[in-house]
């Protein structure tokens, strides 16, 4: 679990072009909208293509991803739920 | 000025629903969509959703056997317009142009390069000469033989309506008693992923208005107005069709993909119509909405509705499943609708709804319908909050259009991004070796100004203009401020990398942000955003001349009283493109080099400027005759200047040897009229080669004007036909 969330914030920063920020810097369970890392709404699209990219998981509607979203934590369970279901 | 008053005298249109306005016509009547699978290339990933795909061989009807698919759509519309419209153009050839709306253009085509370069290793590069959005101009000016006004619009699915829009108040303006204007595009891999990877495609079929709504189908098409002086369409006899009697433009400077939650700017844009037209809202008989089945578009598009007709909305509908979302050809398409719905006195239907959305509570017409109607409007909204309203009258109706008030232009401010240095740059060459001494402007020497969102999520090319307008304005909410950046080649880096992606990967893989980025007009929408610029937005495209197309949109915004100040420039960037496929065409020879760059400056009003650098006096455009013939060129710039008062002719002369003897013989010319040698200058040996450079030649005119000559005529000449004239003085 601990490298899937490490794995994630290389993922992320690597997606979004967060030049200036490194993985240590990014909380396990702030938020990564709005406050916390402040992303918007073309990141979260980002990350849709991301998780279909690296895991295979197709999210079709934003509304359905948008829980995932809240933190590095909550959508590394999101992504291991996926897997073994 | 009812005399220039613009009116339409031909019609045009190849979509998904067939070729030809009868056709179209008996779809709607049927309610047959044209939505069916793709077949025009595969996509394993997104191969469930139906397209708005058009015939696939379309020189089977009659269209060119070269050229891009938005090429060869665009020139069957126009040919069905010329011929409905019976003119002809070896009688007003001067007076005559083309105003159409792309944002594809032959990136279809360019597809096929990048997938042979990937694939195979191997440069193909005969597909790219398409590839610019302008090609489906020049192939139709010069096709029909037009000496007129010539561009094309990119500012994505508002290009149509906006062309249009254009082309009337070039028709208003007295630049032209004809144009055809409209808007084409084909469909892409690029648009086809890139709407799927922003989560806007319902597979089903786009649902405009239900509230089952799931997103938009992508198309493909043409509509193409023959659009006319009234005073000149009544000489010749031509049958009137319809008025267009109003139009608007305005921005939401708010997100580069997603419209205003409350449709602020498509509010505007309506008010900024009917104002126009002198119409009140209960005027309007029908609205062909936007209407895209996206979830956002359409619950902003109603609530704009709402504010703007004081929710006593008249019928609307949107036709976009018919015809799938033909992109930059959606509003021409519309166009066509509209004035045939006048014509006919029918109003078309709105398929794909069937369940009210109490979020929106508007529930469109669903079944063809007879109505009286006199007044018609029709939408259309694009990426970058850039919207544009055209409203269509019975040709009875008075013509109520306000006269523009032409008359010289001050500059307040100007940015530069330009090169830094003459060097060679470390560009990754597409094929090996490729080595050429460019004009970079390097690394972003004031990137600091930008905010870190702006610096990670934008491409080079907008990061320039972004620069460079905040250069040359100081933020003011109080004004109205009006944008025009025009650019040659657009963000090509960003829509190369995702279709290189997209081949790479057959088509997994998808990039939301590059596609989103990839838009002619990121950087006039993201200046907007910037600056909080409210006013019209535009991003127009024409090869070398595409800044002075900015600089002649910017005026007349203010001559039309539609905005207190405009920013108008144009930018390009350096990349690996047109580095290699340049070179491969020999391009860069002798002491042509490649550059890049941004210009914006900032105009008002003489009467409101209080230390104004420098004026802009005139602004016109055209297309020169081949073979050349620099007398001819000479009498056309002497009608527009006063040579009495020009020192200096700055020419966009670059290194190739029979381009330049046409610039030098002009200038020969014009000094034999003067009486007087007139100076010859240049300016791409400073900046490098670029369609946006005669921005930088417009910066470099302004500075000679502040160094005290008394007049700078800037000239400039693109080799596929257009020309520009521009005039700075003191």
């Amino acid at each position: 679990m601990e490298s899937l969330t490490k794995e994630l914030k290389v993922r992320i920063i690597e997606t979004l072009r967060l030049e200036d920020i490194t993985p240590g810097q990014i909380d396990d369970d702030a938020p990564l909208f709005g406050t916390g890392l402040g992303l918007d709404s073309i990141d979260a699209l980002e990350l849709v293509a991301m998780l279909e990219n690296s895991y295979g998981i197709v999210i079709k509607d934003l509304e359905e991803g948008r829980p995932a979203f809240q933190s590095i934590r909550v959508l590394a369970n999101f992504i291991q739920a996926k897997r073994t279901s | 000025m009812a005399a220039r008053s613009p009116v339409i005298t031909g019609l045009g249109i190849v979509a998904a629903t067939g070729c030809g306005v009868g056709a179209t016509w008996n779809a709607i009547r049927a309610g047959v969509t044209g939505l069916k699978p793709l077949t025009l290339f595969s996509c394993p990933r997104y191969s469930q959703a139906l397209a708005g795909e058009a015939q696939s061989d379309l020189a089977a009807l009659g269209a060119p056997a070269h050229g891009s698919r938005s090429d060869k759509l665009g020139w069957l519309a126009t040919r069905e317009a010329v011929a409905f419209a019976k003119i002809d153009f070896k009688t007003c050839a001067e007076r005559a142009g083309v105003v159409l709306g792309c944002s594809v253009g032959g990136s279809f085509d360019s597809e096929r390069f990048l997938t042979t370069l990937i694939k195979r290793g191997k440069m193909r590069a005969r597909p790219t000469r398409f590839h610019e959005c302008v090609s489906v101009v020049d192939l139709i000016a010069d096709q029909f033989g037009l000496f007129g006004p010539s561009m094309a619009i990119s500012t994505a699915c508002s290009s149509g309506a906006l062309a249009i829009a254009t082309a009337a108040e070039m028709i208003q303006a007295g630049e032209a008693d004809v144009l055809l204007a409209g808007g084409a595009d084909s469909l892409s891999r690029m648009t086809w992923a890139g709407f799927h990877s922003l989560l806007l495609v319902d597979e089903a079929g786009c649902r405009p208005f239900d509230a089952g709504r799931a997103g938009t189908s992508v198309g493909e098409g043409a509509g193409v107005l023959v659009l006319e002086a009234e005073e000149f369409a009544r000489r010749r006899g031509a049958t009137i069709l319809a008025r267009l009697s109003g139009w608007g433009a305005s921005c939401d400077a708010h997100h580069a993909t997603a419209p205003h939650p409350e449709g602020a700017g498509a509010v505007a844009a309506m008010q900024a119509a009917l104002r126009r037209a002198g119409l009140e809202s209960s005027a309007i008989n029908y609205v062909n909405a936007h209407g895209t089945g996206t979830r956002d578009n359409d619950l902003a598009e109603s609530k704009a509705l709402k504010t703007v007709f004081s929710n006593r909305v008249p019928p609307v509908s949107s036709t976009k499943r018919f015809f799938g979302h033909a992109l930059a050809a959606s509003g021409a398409i519309e166009a066509v609708v509209c004035v045939e719905a006048l014509q006919r006195q029918e109003i078309p239907p709105n398929p794909g709804f069937t369940t009210l959305d109490p979020a929106i509570g508007l529930e469109p017409v669903t079944t063809l319908r007879s109505a009286s109607l006199t007044h018609v409007m029709s939408n259309s909204f694009g990426f970058g909050g850039n919207n544009a309203v055209l409203i269509f009258s019975q040709p009875e109706t008075p013509a109520l259009t306000r006269p523009p008030r032409p008359g010289p232009v001050a500059i307040t401010g100007i940015g530069v991004v330009g090169p830094g240095a003459v060097s060679v740059r470390e560009i990754e060459p597409l094929l090996p070796p490729e080595t050429v001494t460019v004009h970079s402007c390097g690394t972003l020497a004031d990137a600091a100004l930008l905010t870190p969102n702006q610096r990670r999520r934008l491409s080079r090319m907008v990061q320039m203009a972004l620069i460079a307008a905040r250069r040359s304005h100081a933020h003011d909410s109080s004004q109205r401020l009006a944008v025009a950046m025009g650019t040659g080649l657009g963000c090509l880096e960003e829509g190369a990398v995702f279709i290189e992606n997209f081949i790479s990967h057959d088509g997994r893989a998808p990039m939301p942000s590059r596609f989103s980025g990839s838009v002619h007009n990121a950087a006039a929408a993201q200046v907007a955003i910037d600056l909080g610029a409210h006013a019209m937005n535009s991003a127009p495209t024409a090869g070398e001349i595409s800044f002075e197309c900015a600089l002649w949109q910017g005026l007349h915004q203010l001559a039309t009283d539609e905005a207190d100040a405009a920013l108008v420039g144009a930018v390009d960037e350096l990349n690996k493109y047109p580095l290699s496929i340049g070179k491969r065409w020999g391009y860069w020879t002798g002491q042509a080099h490649p550059g890049e760059g941004a210009v914006v400056a900032r105009l008002t009003r003489t009467e409101s400027a209080v230390t104004p650098l420098a004026h802009v006096t005139t602004v016109r455009l055209g297309r020169y005759r081949r073979p050349f013939d620099a007398e001819r060129e000479a009498d056309w710039i002497a009608k527009a200047v006063d040579l009495e008062t020009v020192d200096v002719v700055l020419s966009g002369a670059k290194g190739w040897p029979a381009l330049d003897a046409n610039y030098a013989t002009v200038v020969a010319a014009l000094s034999a009229r003067a009486g007087r040698t007139l100076e010859h200058q240049t300016y791409k040996q400073l900046c490098g080669e670029f369609h946006a450079a005669s921005a930088f030649g417009f910066s470099v005119a302004v500075e000679l004007v502040r160094q005290g000559h008394r007049g700078v005529l800037l000239y400039t000449l693109s080799p596929r036909g257009a020309k520009a004239l521009s005039c700075v003085q003191a």
